[in-house]
């Protein structure tokens, strides 16, 4: 019952904020425009605006969110930290550095580039895992986030080292090392299809085994589960979604910590169910932000990531101030 | 209960009149580690590891300051250098120290000691090894105002100014949002590592959105450069230091009582609450007016004051001994970069993140150190 109402409620946030996303803009194409296109008054100019501009760039926002809100999920769920998410534990920096290094040594904006982030944030999925296993980090929630945080310096200063020594990549790197989805379209989501898919089966098959390791590696075994298994598989998955999405968007901040936080307010921590829901909320954050964006300083537009970081940074304070942080 | 316990934490450190009169002398009652100083019935103890630390330290200093000053696109022999700091030699040569040389070289000292006193008060304050100025947002409050003062309002403000309201803002709101320091400090790191990002994606915003040419001319600065440091931040913080470092010296004896359970250091007379408020603000004012000079220079705040430690007796809060090795470090951190890709200068700030975030992540991934201060 929960399940279902939550569920509705993420269909209806993922509808009304996928129509702003059509109906708003920085430009001048005005939502009665747009619903006298609609219902079917031949307006060339906000037809193209719609068709040609927003809708692509909407879709590419539903994938990103997507990817990013059950990347953070699993994330959390797998080193059972209720702050775990790409951004702050310095994943999706890695995932940015490889891109980086890859324009820099001569890669331009193509297919090639989500393949080199996947493999980026591979790097960082491990050196996670790495330190969430070694001597018992992985207990204590806050110094794998300041582990990220250092990772994210080094891995930050990497890029600046590499924008320094190379201006004429420097501009063409930095718009899109604070996060944007402006100026992404079909051929940039064709590109991501396959890592993508992959990453999605991938999930499929983990819900279970990671339900049960939620009730401890004990258990897990018990009930025949491999839990070494599934948390490698686990950070696999968690590499291709936010691979995918730092190649479409650039690093986004916090997004992954907002929309599993969500999730569990609706339905509980079960990860069977927040998975589904993570699906449909985060692309409904990420098209509101999107839309914030677009809005706040017309007519030019503000980088995604600065709206999610705006947005996540009280949650994170949010759920480091809750009297008991909560268990996975 | 409470004063005895209060007069025994006294008796170790006044001495009656004893034998000894003038010079050092040793009697039974001082501590194994110290050098007893007596003068007329005043006396003085002087803990023997600091003061080795503090003469190793200075002997550092002194080696990258003439390093610092010798080594550059045109390299000088060490007494040469010596000579035109004196005044006498080349002009060519006091021009090149003196004028160019060295004022690049007091901004690094100066910063470098501004941050790493900053990270030791609030490493003692938050009773946690790890919390340093440019992890709990500290040092982005600073850098946003300044970037604004540079590209978003008109050059009126000055941004030493500006940085330091920056990072009183950003202390404010970290301290509010996290309620207090907290048990280990944990919370308010976490909160200050959100509301940093906070800043620094505003930091960003106002890079991206001016010209180009604006972008460029701030970029090096953003990421800790002591570049472009004018002469009047300097002034600013060698004032700051100046007046932080002594205020800091004579509150040692509070701060250390700090490292305690907060009714034991009230059970001592400390007005906790109160003295917490004053690092507070030291460590506030020492890291924004760093950052006004050299940018948000990260990892000095906290490899200095963990160098100092090592050099030092645990008794106490390290204060002189962290910011000179702050200094040392910062200079040392300038003088790679200058020199290792030797046209490209690299910024200060990048080699201090290259080489203490690993640093970090060992301190971390090391198990149960980071509790124990």
């Amino acid at each position: 019952m929960r399940f279902t109402r939550g569920l509705g409620f993420s269909l209806l946030a993922l509808g009304v904020a996928l129509c702003a996303s059509l109906a708003l803009g920085a430009g001048d194409v005005t939502p009665l425009q747009v619903l006298r296109w609609v219902l079917g008054d031949d307006d060339g100019n906000a037809g193209f605006v719609v068709t040609e501009l927003r809708l692509p760039r909407s879709c590419v926002g539903i994938v990103v969110g997507a990817a990013l809100g059950v990347a953070g999920n699993l994330l959390q769920t797998v080193t059972r930290n209720p702050l775990a998410e790409p951004d702050l534990l310095g994943v999706s920096a890695a995932s940015t550095t490889a891109v980086v290094i890859a324009i820099l040594l001569g890669a331009s904006v193509t297919t090639l580039q989500v393949w080199v982030a996947v493999l980026g944030a591979m790097c960082g999925c491990a050196l996670v895992l790495a330190a969430a296993r070694l001597r018992g980090v992985g207990d204590d929630p806050i110094r794998l986030i300041l582990a990220g945080a250092a990772l994210k310096g080094v891995l930050t200063a990497l890029v600046s080292l590499v924008l320094l020594l190379d201006q004429r990549s420097a501009d063409e790197i930095r718009f899109w090392t604070i996060g944007a989805l402006a100026g992404r379209g079909y051929q940039e989501l064709l590109g991501v299809a396959a890592p993508l898919l992959l990453g999605v089966l991938l999930v499929a098959f983990l819900s279970r085994p990671l339900a049960a390791l939620a009730l401890g590696e004990r258990v897990a075994s018990g009930l025949g589960h491999r839990p070494r298994l599934t948390r490698w598989l686990t950070l696999l998955a968690v590499a291709l979604l936010s691979g995918v999405a730092v190649a479409l968007a650039g690093p986004i901040a916090f997004f992954g910590l907002v929309v599993p936080v969500l999730a569990r307010a609706l339905v509980g921590p079960d990860i069977r169910r927040t998975l589904p829901l993570c699906v449909l909320l985060g692309p409904a954050v990420l098209l509101a932000a999107d839309v914030v964006a677009r809005l706040l300083v017309r007519p030019s537009e503000l980088p995604l990531g600065v709206v999610t970081a705006v947005i996540g940074a009280p949650v994170l304070v949010a759920v480091v101030r809750a009297h008991r942080l909560p268990r996975l | 209960m409470m004063q005895r316990l209060g007069a025994r934490a006294g008796a170790n450190r006044r001495q009656g009149p004893g034998p000894g009169r003038g010079g050092t002398s040793r009697s039974d009652l001082s501590p194994r580690d110290a050098w007893l100083l007596r003068w007329r019935g005043h006396s003085l103890l002087l803990p023997r590891r600091s003061l080795l630390g503090l003469a190793w330290l200075l002997l550092g200093l002194v080696v990258v300051f003439i390093a610092s000053l010798s080594i550059g696109s045109m390299p000088l022999a060490p007494q040469r250098v010596i000579a035109a700091l004196f005044g006498s030699g080349d002009p060519l040569d006091i021009y090149l120290v003196r004028e160019l040389r060295l004022g690049r070289l007091g901004a690094a000292l100066a910063s470098g000691a501004g941050f790493a006193l900053s990270g030791c008060l609030l490493q003692t304050l938050t009773r946690n090894r790890l919390a340093m100025p440019d992890i709990i947002g500290i040092n982005n409050g600073a850098t946003a105002f300044a970037v604004a003062s540079i590209v978003a309002l008109p050059m009126s403000f000055a941004p030493p100014m500006l940085a330091l309201v920056g990072a009183v803002t950003a202390t404010a709101l970290t301290f509010a949002l996290a309620g207090g320091v907290g048990v280990r400090g944990y919370r308010f790191i976490i909160v200050g590592v959100g509301i940093g990002a906070v800043f620094g994606a505003l930091t960003n915003l106002m890079l991206a959105r001016t010209s180009i040419d604006a972008a460029n001319a701030a970029f090096p600065w953003t990421v800790g450069s002591l570049n472009g440091s004018g002469a009047g931040a300097q002034i600013m913080l060698w004032i700051g230091l100046a007046v932080c470092l002594p205020l800091a010296m004579a509150s040692t004896r509070g701060l250390s009582s700090l490292r305690f359970a907060e009714p034991v250091a009230l059970g001592w007379g400390v007005r906790v609450a109160r003295l917490r408020l004053f690092a507070l603000a030291l460590a506030v004012i020492c890291a924004a007016l760093a950052v006004a000079v050299a940018g948000p220079v990260g990892m000095i705040a906290l490899i200095g004051p963990e160098l100092a430690r090592r050099l030092s007796s645990h008794r106490s809060v390290p204060v002189l001994n962290a910011a000179l090795a702050g200094a040392m470090l910062m200079a040392l951190a300038d003088l790679l970069g200058r020199t290792l890709l030797a046209p490209v200068e690299v910024p200060v700030g990048i080699v201090t993140a290259l080489v203490g975030g690993p640093y970090l992540i060992w301190i971390l991934l090391r198990g149960d150190s980071p509790r124990a201060l």
